[in-house]
């Protein structure tokens, strides 16, 4: 009897704790929730119920007059062009550069590199401002101000992605290699036939980060670029809010454009996403 | 004919180094060169438009710096805001992760909301928050208006913009650090806790004695990454408060970046940059000396 007692008395903090643990949760859940929902509902609501003093989470009216405005008033589908552009050029350049090295750092041998892998290893210290001066001058001298390229380029020096392929090709067994040398392939065969293959997933994880970050990049291309028609989303965003002060929809909605195809990368490919940002977390 | 070992391993390096090269050449050109430069630069008062008539200044850029009350207002303004994001930002990610490891409801989509800032980039979360904060139109200050006489100016308040920024902050890049507690979490083995229970040992107790230790490495990474990231912040206040109200939100490398681009001081800025550069391998090194221990 007082055994059953205890147990229910037990049962019942451990239900309170469980309903405690999910309000918890859920009650932070919905502040992050909260802004999406109100940037998407100003973007299709008309202008005057956006600024009335009144305001509605749930759009009043309905209208898609903010985006049209946008795509014919504003240079926001150049500046996707020019965001895709920069995402996909340097992903690819990252892809191709930072797999060769590391795997020229793991199955070749040649004196020196040892040293070389400390370096880079090491510029994981240096934070991006301290070369911003100097990087600039850099580009001007390359003739690379307002040109897309001029934001590309440096992102490619970016040692995040040799670092993490070098771990994983390093864990490759070597009799990969053995054996197909003894089929009579080249060192070149070797990297496109046997190790890259091996390595799509981390290939592709690397390839989502890198994407992600250059769509996202802020403080090099408001430096890099001057010319609004060069602009990336990020850039432009600000322009627009600060030329359309009181059509705050207008803005949203340049803010969902901007945000959705990264979105839906992400709500396709979250567990790999997840499991690079998790796996820098785990090696670093 | 078989070729010698001198030729294979002659051979080898060869590959070596071309396999290697690419990215050594944007390696050298985009970082290592600009590296060097910047404390040349440093040196001189720069002549943007003609570096030949730059004159060289010695180390009064540096000592220019130490002088100004302007740079010493944005290194306490930086530090202000790394105080109020990190310690907050890894405790709140480290309950989440806590309370998501539990057998909750719909915990993949709990995970999927708190990470999904995370991707957006800062010129989106920065419009969205000011915003939704505005006094004129925003939803926050009409809810607050029933309850107060007089709802705050959130970000027009030279005592409230820097938390506001840290709060947005903590709102955009909360997920990164949750997803690796969250695996770290994971990855400690039930059975100590099992042996714990056995001890004896209360939620608390283990809490203090398995999860925390356990989990250790990975709490010592994301203070690092995340002090590393949040001494560096830019964005947010370029576009919520344009450094103000009162330059109460002017940080390290927001001025840094007005000193460049709006003054044209490039030798100055330079210093700026190497000086911080300085203060954040001295942080690190005690960070990694004191927190991070036993890792890597």
């Amino acid at each position: 009897m007082s055994e059953s007692l205890l147990n229910s008395s037990r049962f019942d903090t451990d239900r309170l704790q469980r309903y405690a643990i999910h309000a918890g949760l859920y009650g932070v859940a919905i502040l992050f929730v909260l802004p999406y929902i109100y940037m998407v509902s100003l973007s299709v609501q008309p202008t005057e119920f956006a600024i009335s003093s009144v305001p509605h989470l749930i759009p009043p009216a309905f209208t898609l007059s903010h985006y049209s405005d946008l795509l014919t008033d504003s240079l926001i589908v150049q500046w996707v062009i020019n965001t895709f552009i920069v995402a996909t050029v340097a992903t690819i350049l990252v892809l191709v550069v930072d797999s060769m090295i590391a795997f020229s750092l793991t199955r070749l041998r040649w004196p020196g590199q040892s040293i070389l892998l400390s370096i880079i290893v090491a510029s994981f210290m240096v934070p991006f401002y301290v070369n911003l001066v100097p990087l600039f001058t850099l580009v001007a001298d390359l003739g690379l101000v307002s040109d897309l390229l001029g934001v590309i380029l440096p992102a490619v020096a970016n040692p995040l992605g040799v670092f993490l392929l070098y771990q994983f090709f390093r864990d490759i067994p070597e009799e990969y290699d053995e054996a197909a040398r003894i089929d009579g392939f080249s060192t070149f065969q070797i990297y496109s036939r046997i190790i890259l293959p091996i390595s799509k997933p981390i290939l592709s994880a690397l390839a989502i980060f890198v994407f992600v970050f250059n769509w996202n990049q802020f403080i090099w291309p408001v430096v890099v670029l001057q010319d609004q028609a060069t602009f990336t989303l990020p850039l432009g965003l600000v322009v627009l809010r600060d030329t359309f002060t009181f059509q705050p929809g207008l803005t949203m909605a340049s803010g969902v454009i901007a945000g959705l195809p990264l979105f839906v990368l992400f709500l396709l490919l979250q567990d790999r996403i997840i499991q690079a940002v998790q796996f820098q977390g785990t090696t670093g | 004919m078989v070729p010698s070992i001198d030729a294979l391993n002659r051979r080898e390096t060869i590959d070596g180094v071309l396999f290697a090269l690419p990215y050594l050449l944007f390696f050298c050109l985009f970082l290592l060169y600009p590296l060097l430069e910047g404390l040349y630069m440093s040196l001189f008062e720069w002549n943007p438009l003609v570096p030949a008539n730059s004159t060289f200044v010695g180390l009064s850029n540096y000592t220019r710096m130490v002088q100004d009350p302007a740079f010493w207002n944005a290194l306490m303004n930086t530090i202000y805001f790394v105080v109020l994001t990190v310690p907050l930002m890894v405790i709140l990610s480290l309950a989440l992760a806590l309370g998501v490891n539990r057998e909750v409801l719909g915990r993949r989509y709990l995970r999927t909301i708190y990470f999904s800032p995370y991707i957006l980039t800062v010129s989106i979360v920065g419009i969205v928050w000011s915003l939704f904060l505005t006094t004129e139109f925003g939803p926050m200050n009409y809810v607050l208006g029933f309850v107060m006489e007089q709802p705050p100016n959130w970000l027009g308040d030279p005592l409230l913009a820097m938390p506001v920024l840290a709060f947005v902050t903590n709102w955009w890049l909360l997920g990164f650090n949750f997803v690796i507690l969250l695996a770290a979490r994971q990855n400690v083995p039930e059975r100590l806790y099992e042996a714990a229970r056995l001890d004896g040992a209360g939620t608390w107790r283990s809490f203090c004695d398995v999860t925390l230790p356990q989990m250790r490495n990975a709490i010592a990474f994301v203070v690092i990454i995340q002090f590393i990231q949040q001494f560096q912040v830019f964005g947010q206040p370029y576009v919520m408060t344009d450094g103000g109200p009162n330059n109460t939100t002017t940080t390290l490398v927001f001025y840094l970046y007005d000193a460049a681009f709006s003054q044209q001081q490039f030798g100055y800025a330079a210093a700026v940059g190497y000086l911080l550069f300085a203060i954040l391998v001295a942080v690190s090194y005690v960070n990694y000396r004191y927190i991070g221990g036993d890792g890597t």
